[in-house]
């Protein structure tokens, strides 16, 4: 059995006497383009700030590639590169600047480094703007820019915090080649998002998170199947007549039940008299 | 699209990354911040050009000042040291000592929010490079060294050395050697009060206390009074903070200052210098420990912010079908408006949001009543025995603080403005229901300390300075109001006035909070030559004189503007998107 790249055990994180994690046990095995999906503010962005390091957790165990994650933090880092909600770019450097900085904090050689900061500009079609300020940037470059720097180091783990997130086409696309080929070779893309078109395209396997508890985990087949959901004593959610469903209606069909199954209260049962 | 080497996905070599590369790293990025901070940003108007060149020239005027502010307490420092060396006098060098640490930590911790303004980097965002601790703690300590409260105590420091030196030569080195572990362990309580009080102040409750007690404590000083250096003082009995100073130098003993200033006189007998060396040294291992503990935490992912509150889920509306009021329904509305409204809707709309705003800001409603007590205080000095200078003093000091609001009419909105420039409403409305808030506030402020003054006062105020100052306030604040809503529109970004290099601020914003606060400043001041003027001529209606037309121009320059508002904003959308919306 190979090592998974990312393991969770009993993840939980509280927030004062507000639990926005709960529980979690993840597995995500080396290689895996993995959707981590869920509602806002399910717990996606929190369970990726423990997985990265950023927020410690309340209680339970993260293992990335087979090491406890709280005992090798440093080693662990240098291994993954991560894509966060709100960027964390440094606004006052120019794009070749930031990633000059990066490569060097990731222990890359002075030779290396200029090298990737020039293939990446290029690939990312960010070369000309060698004297713009990255405070100057447009979103989508931010975001290109911010791709470049989490695999300058060439991570086995990518993590990515809504990657396409008022991202437009071309500058999409950019991203979904750049994630593709870091598949190709063998690395683990583990993404939230949104866009489940872009999701469902892209990942081979998917968990969901709602209210801070892990739902469903599993290969989209097994989704569609009606495996993979978590904790359910109500009826699976195979096809009943056949259809393949996409993963819109699987997401829909388990965010919008309670974990005992029972349809969970929504908005629309309630009236808008100035609307109706 | 450009091809990557196959290296470019290969992980890292697993060599270790070595510290140097990494520090010098970061001090490569700091560098490159700064170079960029101060030169990349070209001017690409005329205008902003004029500001720029304005901006230098005031650098090349306020950078030597500063220097010569700087000038002093190293200079005071050496000869203090020489003087305390030279004549034998151990308990002064502990005392400069004593000085040398509280002012460095005094201004670092005043200079801590204009750090947090100014700073382009957050050094706690390195956490999520691969660095172990130790190198994030090299890196926290050494961050954000060249602070002026580090420039000016090492220099002050090594300027008691030269003092020392020269005193008495023998003495030099171990000075040196004692004093660059004092600077360490300064640097160390810096660092470690820096880093708790980021800590204490994320926590909501902690800083509505923190407010306070700060306003508790300026409120407290001004109760203090030095007696023994007054001419109405005997003896120094009764003044408890006199006191506790000069029978403080026991308690320094046992504290850092104590062990360095030992250390340093009894270098000449290495064994009696070692006991105090060694407690300096503790003291600095024990400050660099406890900082250590806090970016532990900081570096395993702390969460700083308040707890979430765990909201009630609001029970669903349940309203019953035959309530809805349908478009064909003839059904009366049952809370129908009885009485007409005091405002239009929108402007009604925007005073409550303002009111809301201005509730949750437990700090701004503390800091609202703090002038009034400073102007209580103030009827205890000399100066309340001048009526001409007391009235309009106590109305000048409340509203040098609120007057800054009408600066910042759309300031505080950020991404918000975009609702008031997509709604279906008037901005005219929307500026008028601003500075209605705003106006309250500084009214209230004025009355009160008015009527604080009446009660207080010790000699009648004459009729002439009542007038004169009643139109001086109404000049004051329409000229403001006006002045305020003009720079709101065509600068908008948010003045703050103990701000004035702001963050990601241009040089026409730094020119334009500038002169803000030449018009402020200069407004209140007005009164003082007038005040002289009207003396020197035996005319006590003079003020009221030069007031009433200054007032009623002000009034109409108001009312001009706001007949021409829509106009202006319209004209200006395009700032107020771009200044107020960018990330």
């Amino acid at each position: 059995m190979t090592t998974p790249a990312i393991e969770t055990t009993a993840l939980t994180r509280r927030f004062g006497d507000f639990t926005a994690v709960q529980d979690v046990n993840l597995y995500v095995a080396a290689g895996q383009f993995f959707g981590f999906l869920g509602p806002n503010g399910a717990g996606k962005s929190t369970t990726i700030k423990m997985l990265t390091g950023l927020l410690a957790p309340t209680s339970g165990s993260i293992r990335i590639l087979g090491e406890d994650f709280a005992a090798n933090s440093a080693e662990i880092k240098r291994q993954i590169g991560v894509v966060p909600e709100g960027m964390a770019l440094f606004g006052r450097l120019t794009a070749e600047e930031y990633l000059r900085f990066v490569g060097r904090m990731y222990g890359l050689d002075r030779a290396t480094t200029l090298q990737r900061t020039h293939e990446l500009l290029e690939y990312m079609q960010l070369a000309g703007e060698d004297k713009k300020l990255i405070a100057d940037f447009s979103h989508g470059m931010q975001k290109k820019l911010a791709l470049a720097a989490a695999v300058i180091h060439g991570p086995k783990i990518l993590f990515l915090d809504e990657p396409f997130e008022g991202v437009d086409a071309v500058a999409a696309g950019t991203l979904k080649s750049m994630l593709q080929r870091m598949i190709a070779r063998g690395a683990t893309v583990f993404l939230t998002s949104h866009v489940l078109e872009i999701v469902e395209r892209l990942c081979t396997h998917v968990a969901i998170i709602h209210r801070g508890h892990l739902v469903a985990q599993g290969s989209l087949d097994e989704l569609r199947a009606g495996a993979g959901r978590l904790g359910q004593t109500a009826p699976g959610i195979a096809p009943v007549d056949g259809t393949r469903r996409n993963l819109e209606e699987i997401f829909l069909e388990i965010v919008g039940t309670d974990r005992e199954g029972n349809p969970a209260a929504t908005a629309p049962e309630q009236e808008l008299s100035w609307l109706s | 699209m450009a091809e990557l080497t196959q290296a470019e996905v290969r992980p890292a070599t697993v060599l270790p990354i070595p510290a140097s590369t990494q520090i010098l790293a970061v001090a490569w990025l700091r560098w490159r911040i700064f170079v960029n901070s101060t030169f990349r940003r070209r001017p690409k108007t005329s205008r902003q050009a004029v500001s720029f060149a304005f901006s230098i020239l005031l650098r090349l005027i306020v950078w030597p000042v500063l220097a010569a502010m700087m000038i002093g307490p190293v200079v005071g420092s050496g000869l203090w040291a020489w003087g305390a060396t030279a004549h034998h006098h151990p308990e002064r060098l502990q005392n400069l000592m004593a000085s040398v640490v509280l002012g460095w930590q005094f201004v670092a911790i005043n200079g801590l929010s204009i750090a947090a303004a100014v700073s382009n980097f957050d050094p706690a965002s390195l956490i999520r490079y691969p660095l172990r601790f130790g190198r994030y703690f090299v890196l926290r300590t050494l961050v954000g060294l060249m602070t002026p409260s580090t420039i000016v105590g090492c220099l002050a420091l090594l300027a008691a050395v030269v003092g020392i030196g020269i005193a008495n030569p023998l003495l030099a080195l171990p000075a040196l050697v004692v004093l660059a572990v004092y600077a360490l362990m300064n640097i160390f309580l810096t660092r470690l009060l820096g880093a708790w009080m980021e800590r204490w102040l994320a926590n909501r409750r902690f800083r509505e206390i923190f407010s306070v007690l700060i306003a508790l404590f300026a409120v407290s000083l001004q109760l203090l009074s030095f007696q023994r250096y007054t001419p109405h003082a005997h003896s120094i009995s009764n003044n408890w903070l006199l006191r506790f100073l000069e029978s403080s130098g026991s308690y320094l003993h046992w504290l850092p200052p104590g062990f360095a200033s030992s250390a340093i006189l009894h270098a000449s007998h290495p064994l009696s210098a070692l006991a105090p060396f060694a407690c300096l040294l503790a003291w600095t291992v024990l400050f660099a420990a406890v900082f250590a503990i806090r970016l532990r935490k900081q570096f395993q992912g702390e969460y700083l912010g308040d707890g979430v509150v765990h909201r009630r889920v609001a029970k669903p509306v349940t309203r019953a079908k035959a309530t809805i009021v349908r478009p064909d329904s003839r059904a009366v509305p049952v809370h129908a408006e009885s009485a007409r409204p005091m405002f239009p809707p929108v402007i009604a709309a925007c005073l409550r949001k303002e009111w809301l705003t201005f509730r949750g800001n437990s700090a701004g409603l503390i800091g609202m009543f703090t002038p009034l007590v400073f102007v209580v205080l103030l009827n205890r000095g000399q100066f309340a025995a001048h009526p001409s200078f007391f009235l309009p003093g106590a109305i000048a000091y409340v509203l040098i603080g609120v007057l800054a609001g009408l600066y910042n009419v759309f300031g505080a909105e950020g991404l918000g403005v975009q609702l008031y420039l997509l709604a279906p409403i008037r901005m005219r409305d929307v500026i008028v229901a601003k500075n209605i808030s705003s106006l309250t506030l500084i009214v209230t402020q004025a009355v009160l300390a008015w009527t604080v003054v009446a009660l207080l006062k010790r000699t009648p105020i004459p009729l002439p300075m009542q007038v004169s100052t009643a139109c001086w306030t109404v000049f004051v604040i329409a000229m403001n109001v006006t002045l305020g809503t003009m720079r709101s529109i065509q600068s908008p970004r948010r003045f703050v006035p103990g701000q004035v290099r702001q963050r990601r601020g241009t040089p026409t914003n730094r020119t334009n909070s500038l002169l803000v606060l030449l018009v402020l400043f200069g407004s209140l001041l007005l009164q003082v030559p007038v005040v002289l003027l009207s003396r020197h001529f035996r005319e006590p209606w003079l003020g009221a004189w030069i007031f009433a037309p200054l007032a009623f121009a002000a009034v109409c320059a108001y009312a001009l503007l706001l007949r021409n508002a829509e106009r202006l904003v319209l004209a200006h959308r395009d700032v107020l998107t771009e200044e107020l919306c960018k990330a």
